[in-house]
């Protein structure tokens, strides 16, 4: 931390002891660590920052990363509940937070700090926007190889909080096998440094490790350092149309078992193919379901790709066709942003997603697809078998309270089938109802103890996180 | 903390330990004891007990009883690791994990593996070989360490440049709390909800708990592996060829390189067709589908060449193949052979930065006249000198040192880190102050005492004592294990 910043929290900590009556009073004093302007408290300012239904008194507006520290530390001795966030992709997760003063919006922590192409390493501020940190890249040729949710709007910081990955998964990994290292800021106000920069370093406890999806409750992320990866020459994607989820599971076995190494897997049910290219989920045409597979390389690795994948299809009988590829990028990115599933002013929009093992991912479909046949909602499953990961977004008539019976039925079937449910969105209306991360496993008691160490005054993200965390 | 105890002490605790493992599962006799005063480090340090449980069960309850005896437990697989992980600081009861060796499970349709801490690196390979399956971390001593000493010290090794470290691999852990309980992190399925522990505890150095079975993944076997020998006069066209590598967006399977004086004290060795006369070689393997390996290769070919490769080999069989990796592998024993001791370091640096390293190394050498070898992971710039040394002799074990403490130092001022796969164990404990600010170390101490308040896991590993601060903890005496 720097004199200036160190001297200005020694000057706010005068005023602490005794916590200002109301928000305008503490506003003040943030007002005096970043300006006044970066301070707002005006209702309606405040309510485009609300999580899940609600809304902070103040949102600040840190210039940097001492800036962050500064506040966390006046915020933990007056005991105010902080949520770091910058575009809100991802407000609708996690359980409804207990207490909610200050949203910290990082949207001024965006620069690029280092920058190491030949050396395929770089770093940035948390609040660097994912569309912009790709761009950068890719005029080196060079990504991150992650497809999240929120997609060009989510930042960095809330990738990371939120352990966000999408398709690419099968291919890259998730965000735990990118990051270097990182600084982040502790509820008291000190700044960690984890990791490092270079590609391998195994020095200290790995505490990246530890921030990467404890959704902003153990600290604010403030720097990442990544690995980066080549832009793939080409990609094609091949899908695969049929019915039966007998045909799918083979088909994926089979690559799977194929010396092919995709970049992203997915089968689509016709509401979820619908949303793919951009319609309505309530527009879908077919009763087939679509497996799609793209992969990357030089042209004859594509070509290669198109006869084992062909061969497959033939074996299977439904035969790949090829998408267009500048279509093809449209529709993944609408496949790996479920915040681009619009939700519909008449109806409510859930969107949760099951881990499962590998094996059982079609199992799982099949569970599901029983469990809502008698209802009336629309189902869209995004089921990246490769992976066992799947994702449904379920539109259900509004308030229809059917839904959060149907998510303890389905994490049922999940943990049956040894894995896990999560829901990442959820009408506010219902969510006090549903526990969007499940019971906690018997590690809890260590999580807990984390939390009360990092966070004794229990500021970060009251509340939000899995068992109460 | 505590001294070592008397014969007469340690036989009343071996025989509560003998209840809860067996008669035959525990050694406390000071002969008895000799094997497991020392690892790859040469430094040693004397346990009170070692206990061989069968079970979880029983290294809870063994835990248990040194809390009661206030002993320290040090868990230790092998005894391969290069830092001093599994040396004991300051007494105690070692847990030998030579008993756990089963591999429990191998789901190949879900990817994964469960196997017991004990379970050889190689070994899990093997199992899954005949599936077409494999596990990537491959340390060069994998057909001795076992699988819960490389989560202890989140182990790397050639192929971890295309495929990470363990912590790449590991979906789960069991593991024995130092208060005895045992708890169970991660999941065998993706993001299950809550902390990463199990991110945590890998390479947490057993400071944190003792793993007791291990969830891994497994990855398939690429199609093709091509492995290529590039040849060079000079050190720097070597070191300019794998950043440039890198910088062409090329990432081989492995990208190592060998300097001359290593490589020739390996071919007498071992006899892997490596050239006599050139400065520095790179073995460089790429692996995946048969038409990337072709393209690849052939753009590796024109990047070596352009750098100044005198000749590039291409392995024309399996045969061929193994016996450059052989090579490799069996590098640090082959040392044995031309020098009574070494010293082998393990720092990182940004690749881009390889020439000016490898630059001041050669300098190092003139400057303490001392013989230096090259050998490690070029394609991650994981660094691997090796100072030839006659611990006998006392003024050159202090240049040893001092050369040493100088390369680490470097490594901390380009931005590096001092450890990419050994861990920090004993011998670099002094060295973390170099990357990491006292509030940075202040944190990890403060995750440290809410698993291990007491210090009875491991104690005097990763934390600088404060005693010799910046200076490598590595006692060469005469007494040290050759190698």
């Amino acid at each position: 931390m720097n004199l200036q910043s160190s001297e200005s929290i020694n000057e706010a900590r005068k005023a602490v002891g005794v916590t200002p009556a109301d928000a305008q009073s503490w506003a003040y004093t943030f007002g005096g660590l970043v300006g006044a302007r970066r301070v707002v408290t005006d209702p309606a300012a405040c309510a485009a920052f609300s999580v899940t239904g609600v809304t902070p008194s103040a949102v600040i507006y840190p210039r940097a990363a001492e800036d962050v520290a500064a506040i966390l530390s006046i915020a933990s001795s007056w005991g105010l509940a902080v949520i770091p966030l910058r575009n809100g992709t991802k407000v609708g997760m996690g359980n409804v937070p207990l207490r909610y003063d200050i949203a910290l919006c990082l949207k001024d922590l965006n620069q690029v700090w280092q920058y190491e192409p030949d050396d395929l390493t770089i770093g940035v501020e948390a609040g660097m926007k994912f569309g912009d940190l790709q761009r950068y890249l890719s005029r080196r040729g060079l990504w991150l190889p992650l497809d999240p949710p929120g997609g060009p709007r989510a930042s960095v910081g809330g990738i990371l909080a939120a352990n966000a990955s999408g398709p690419l998964r099968i291919r890259y990994g998730g965000p735990r096998d990118m990051v270097l290292g990182m600084k982040f800021a502790t509820a008291d106000g000190k700044i960690i440094k984890t990791g490092g920069r270079v590609v391998k370093n195994v020095a200290g406890y790995d505490l990246s490790k530890l921030m990467i999806g404890s959704f902003g409750t153990l600290g604010v992320i403030l720097e990442v350092n990544f690995k980066l990866f080549p832009l793939p020459l080409h990609r094609q994607t091949f899908v695969f149309p049929a019915t039966g989820l007998e045909i799918f599971r083979e088909l994926r076995r089979a690559i799977l078992a194929s010396p092919l190494t995709p970049l992203r897997m997915v089968l689509l049910n016709p509401p979820a193919q619908a949303l793919a290219t951009g319609l309505s989920p309530d527009d879908e045409r077919g009763s087939s379901h679509e497996f799609w597979v793209e992969v990357g390389g030089s042209a004859a690795v594509l070509c290669r790709a198109s006869q084992i994948l062909g061969a497959f299809g033939a074996r299977a009988g439904c035969e790949p066709r090829k998408l267009d590829e500048g279509v093809a990028r449209e529709c993944w990115d609408r496949i790996a942003d479920y915040t681009t599933w619009a939700s519909q002013p008449e109806r409510d929009l859930w969107v949760l997603k099951a881990t499962l093992p590998i094996a059982s991912s079609e199992k799982f479909l099949e569970a599901v697809y029983q469990e809502t046949e008698q209802e009336r909602w629309r189902v869209a499953s995004f089921a990246q078998t490769g992976t066992g990961t799947v994702l449904l977004s379920i539109l259900a008539a509004k308030g229809d309270a059917k839904v959060a019976t149907f998510v303890s039925r389905l994490r049922t079937i999940a943990s049956r089938l040894q894995g896990a449910l999560t829901v990442l969105e959820g009408p506010t209306s219902l969510k006090q109802h549903v526990d969007s991360w499940g019971p906690p496993a018997t590690d809890i008691v260590s999580m807990r103890k984390l939390k009360q160490t990092l966070d004794p005054n229990g500021i970060l993200s009251p509340g939000r996180f899995v068992g109460g965390l | 903390m505590s001294e070592n105890k008397s014969e007469a002490w340690r036989k009343t605790i071996a025989d509560q330990a003998a209840r809860i493992a067996g008669h035959d599962a525990v050694l406390w006799r000071a002969e008895d004891l000799m094997l497991y005063e020392y690892d790859g480090l040469s430094t040693m340090g004397k346990p009170d007990l070692v206990v061989f449980p069968s079970t979880t069960h029983h290294v809870s309850e063994i835990v248990k009883l040194a809390n009661r005896n206030n002993l320290p437990v040090i868990a230790r697989g092998a005894g391969t690791g290069l830092s001093g992980g599994a040396v004991v600081a300051s007494g105690g009861i070692v847990l030998g994990f030579a008993r756990m060796k089963k591999i429990l499970e191998i789901d190949v349709e879900n990817q994964r593996a469960r196997v017991q801490p004990g379970v050889v690196n190689l070994d899990l390979s093997l199992a899954a070989s005949d599936s077409g399956y494999y596990y990537a971390p491959d340390p060069s001593s994998q057909k001795a360490c076992t699988l819960g000493g490389n989560v202890a010290e989140n182990s790397g090794g050639p192929h971890t440049l295309a495929y990470g470290v363990t912590t790449n691999h590991v979906l789960g852990l069991e593991v024995v709390l130092p208060d005895g309980e045992v708890i169970h992190t991660g999941a065998p399925y993706l993001d299950p909800p809550g902390y990463d522990l199990t991110g945590l505890f890998v390479g947490s150095e057993g400071t944190l708990g003792i793993v007791t079975e291990i969830t891994v993944r497994l990855m398939r076997k690429p199609e093709a592996v091509r492995t290529l020998l590039a040849i060079y006069d000079r050190v720097h066209d070597a070191t300019s060829t794998v950043a440039s590598i890198t910088a062409e967006g090329i990432t081989p399977a492995a990208l190592e390189m060998l300097d001359g004086f290593t490589l020739r004290a390996i071919e007498e060795a071992t006899h892997a067709g490596y050239p006599l006369d050139s400065a520095a070689v790179l073995l460089i393997e790429l692996e995946g589908l048969r038409e990337a390996v072709e393209e690849e290769s052939a753009q590796v070919e024109a990047v070596c060449s352009a750098q100044g490769a005198r000749h590039i080999r291409v392995a024309q069989n399996a045969e061929e193949r193994d016996k450059l990796w052989q090579g490799r592998k069996n590098a640090f024993g082959a040392m044995g052979r031309i020098s009574p001791n070494y010293y082998v370091q393990d720092g990182v640096i940004p690749r881009t930065r390889l020439p000016e390293m490898l630059d001041f190394i050669g300098e190092e050498a003139i400057r303490y006249n001392l013989r230096i070898g090259n050998i490690f992971h070029a394609g991650d710039g994981n660094l691997h000198p090796l100072i030839m040394f006659d611990a006998r002799d006392a003024d050159q074990s202090g240049r040893v040192l001092k050369a040493a403490g100088e390369i680490m130092m470097k490594c901390a001022e380009m931005g590096g880190s001092i450890t990419g796969e050994h861990g920090v164990g004993i011998e670099k404990s002094e060295l973390m102050p170099l990357i990491f600010s006292e509030q940075d170390i202040e944190m990890m101490k403060q995750i440290k005492s809410i698993f291990n308040p007491a210090d009875s896991f491991n104690p005097g590993k990763m934390f600088p004592t404060g005693k010799m601060c910046g200076e490598l903890r590595v006692q060469i005496s005469e007494g040290a294990p050759q190698v």
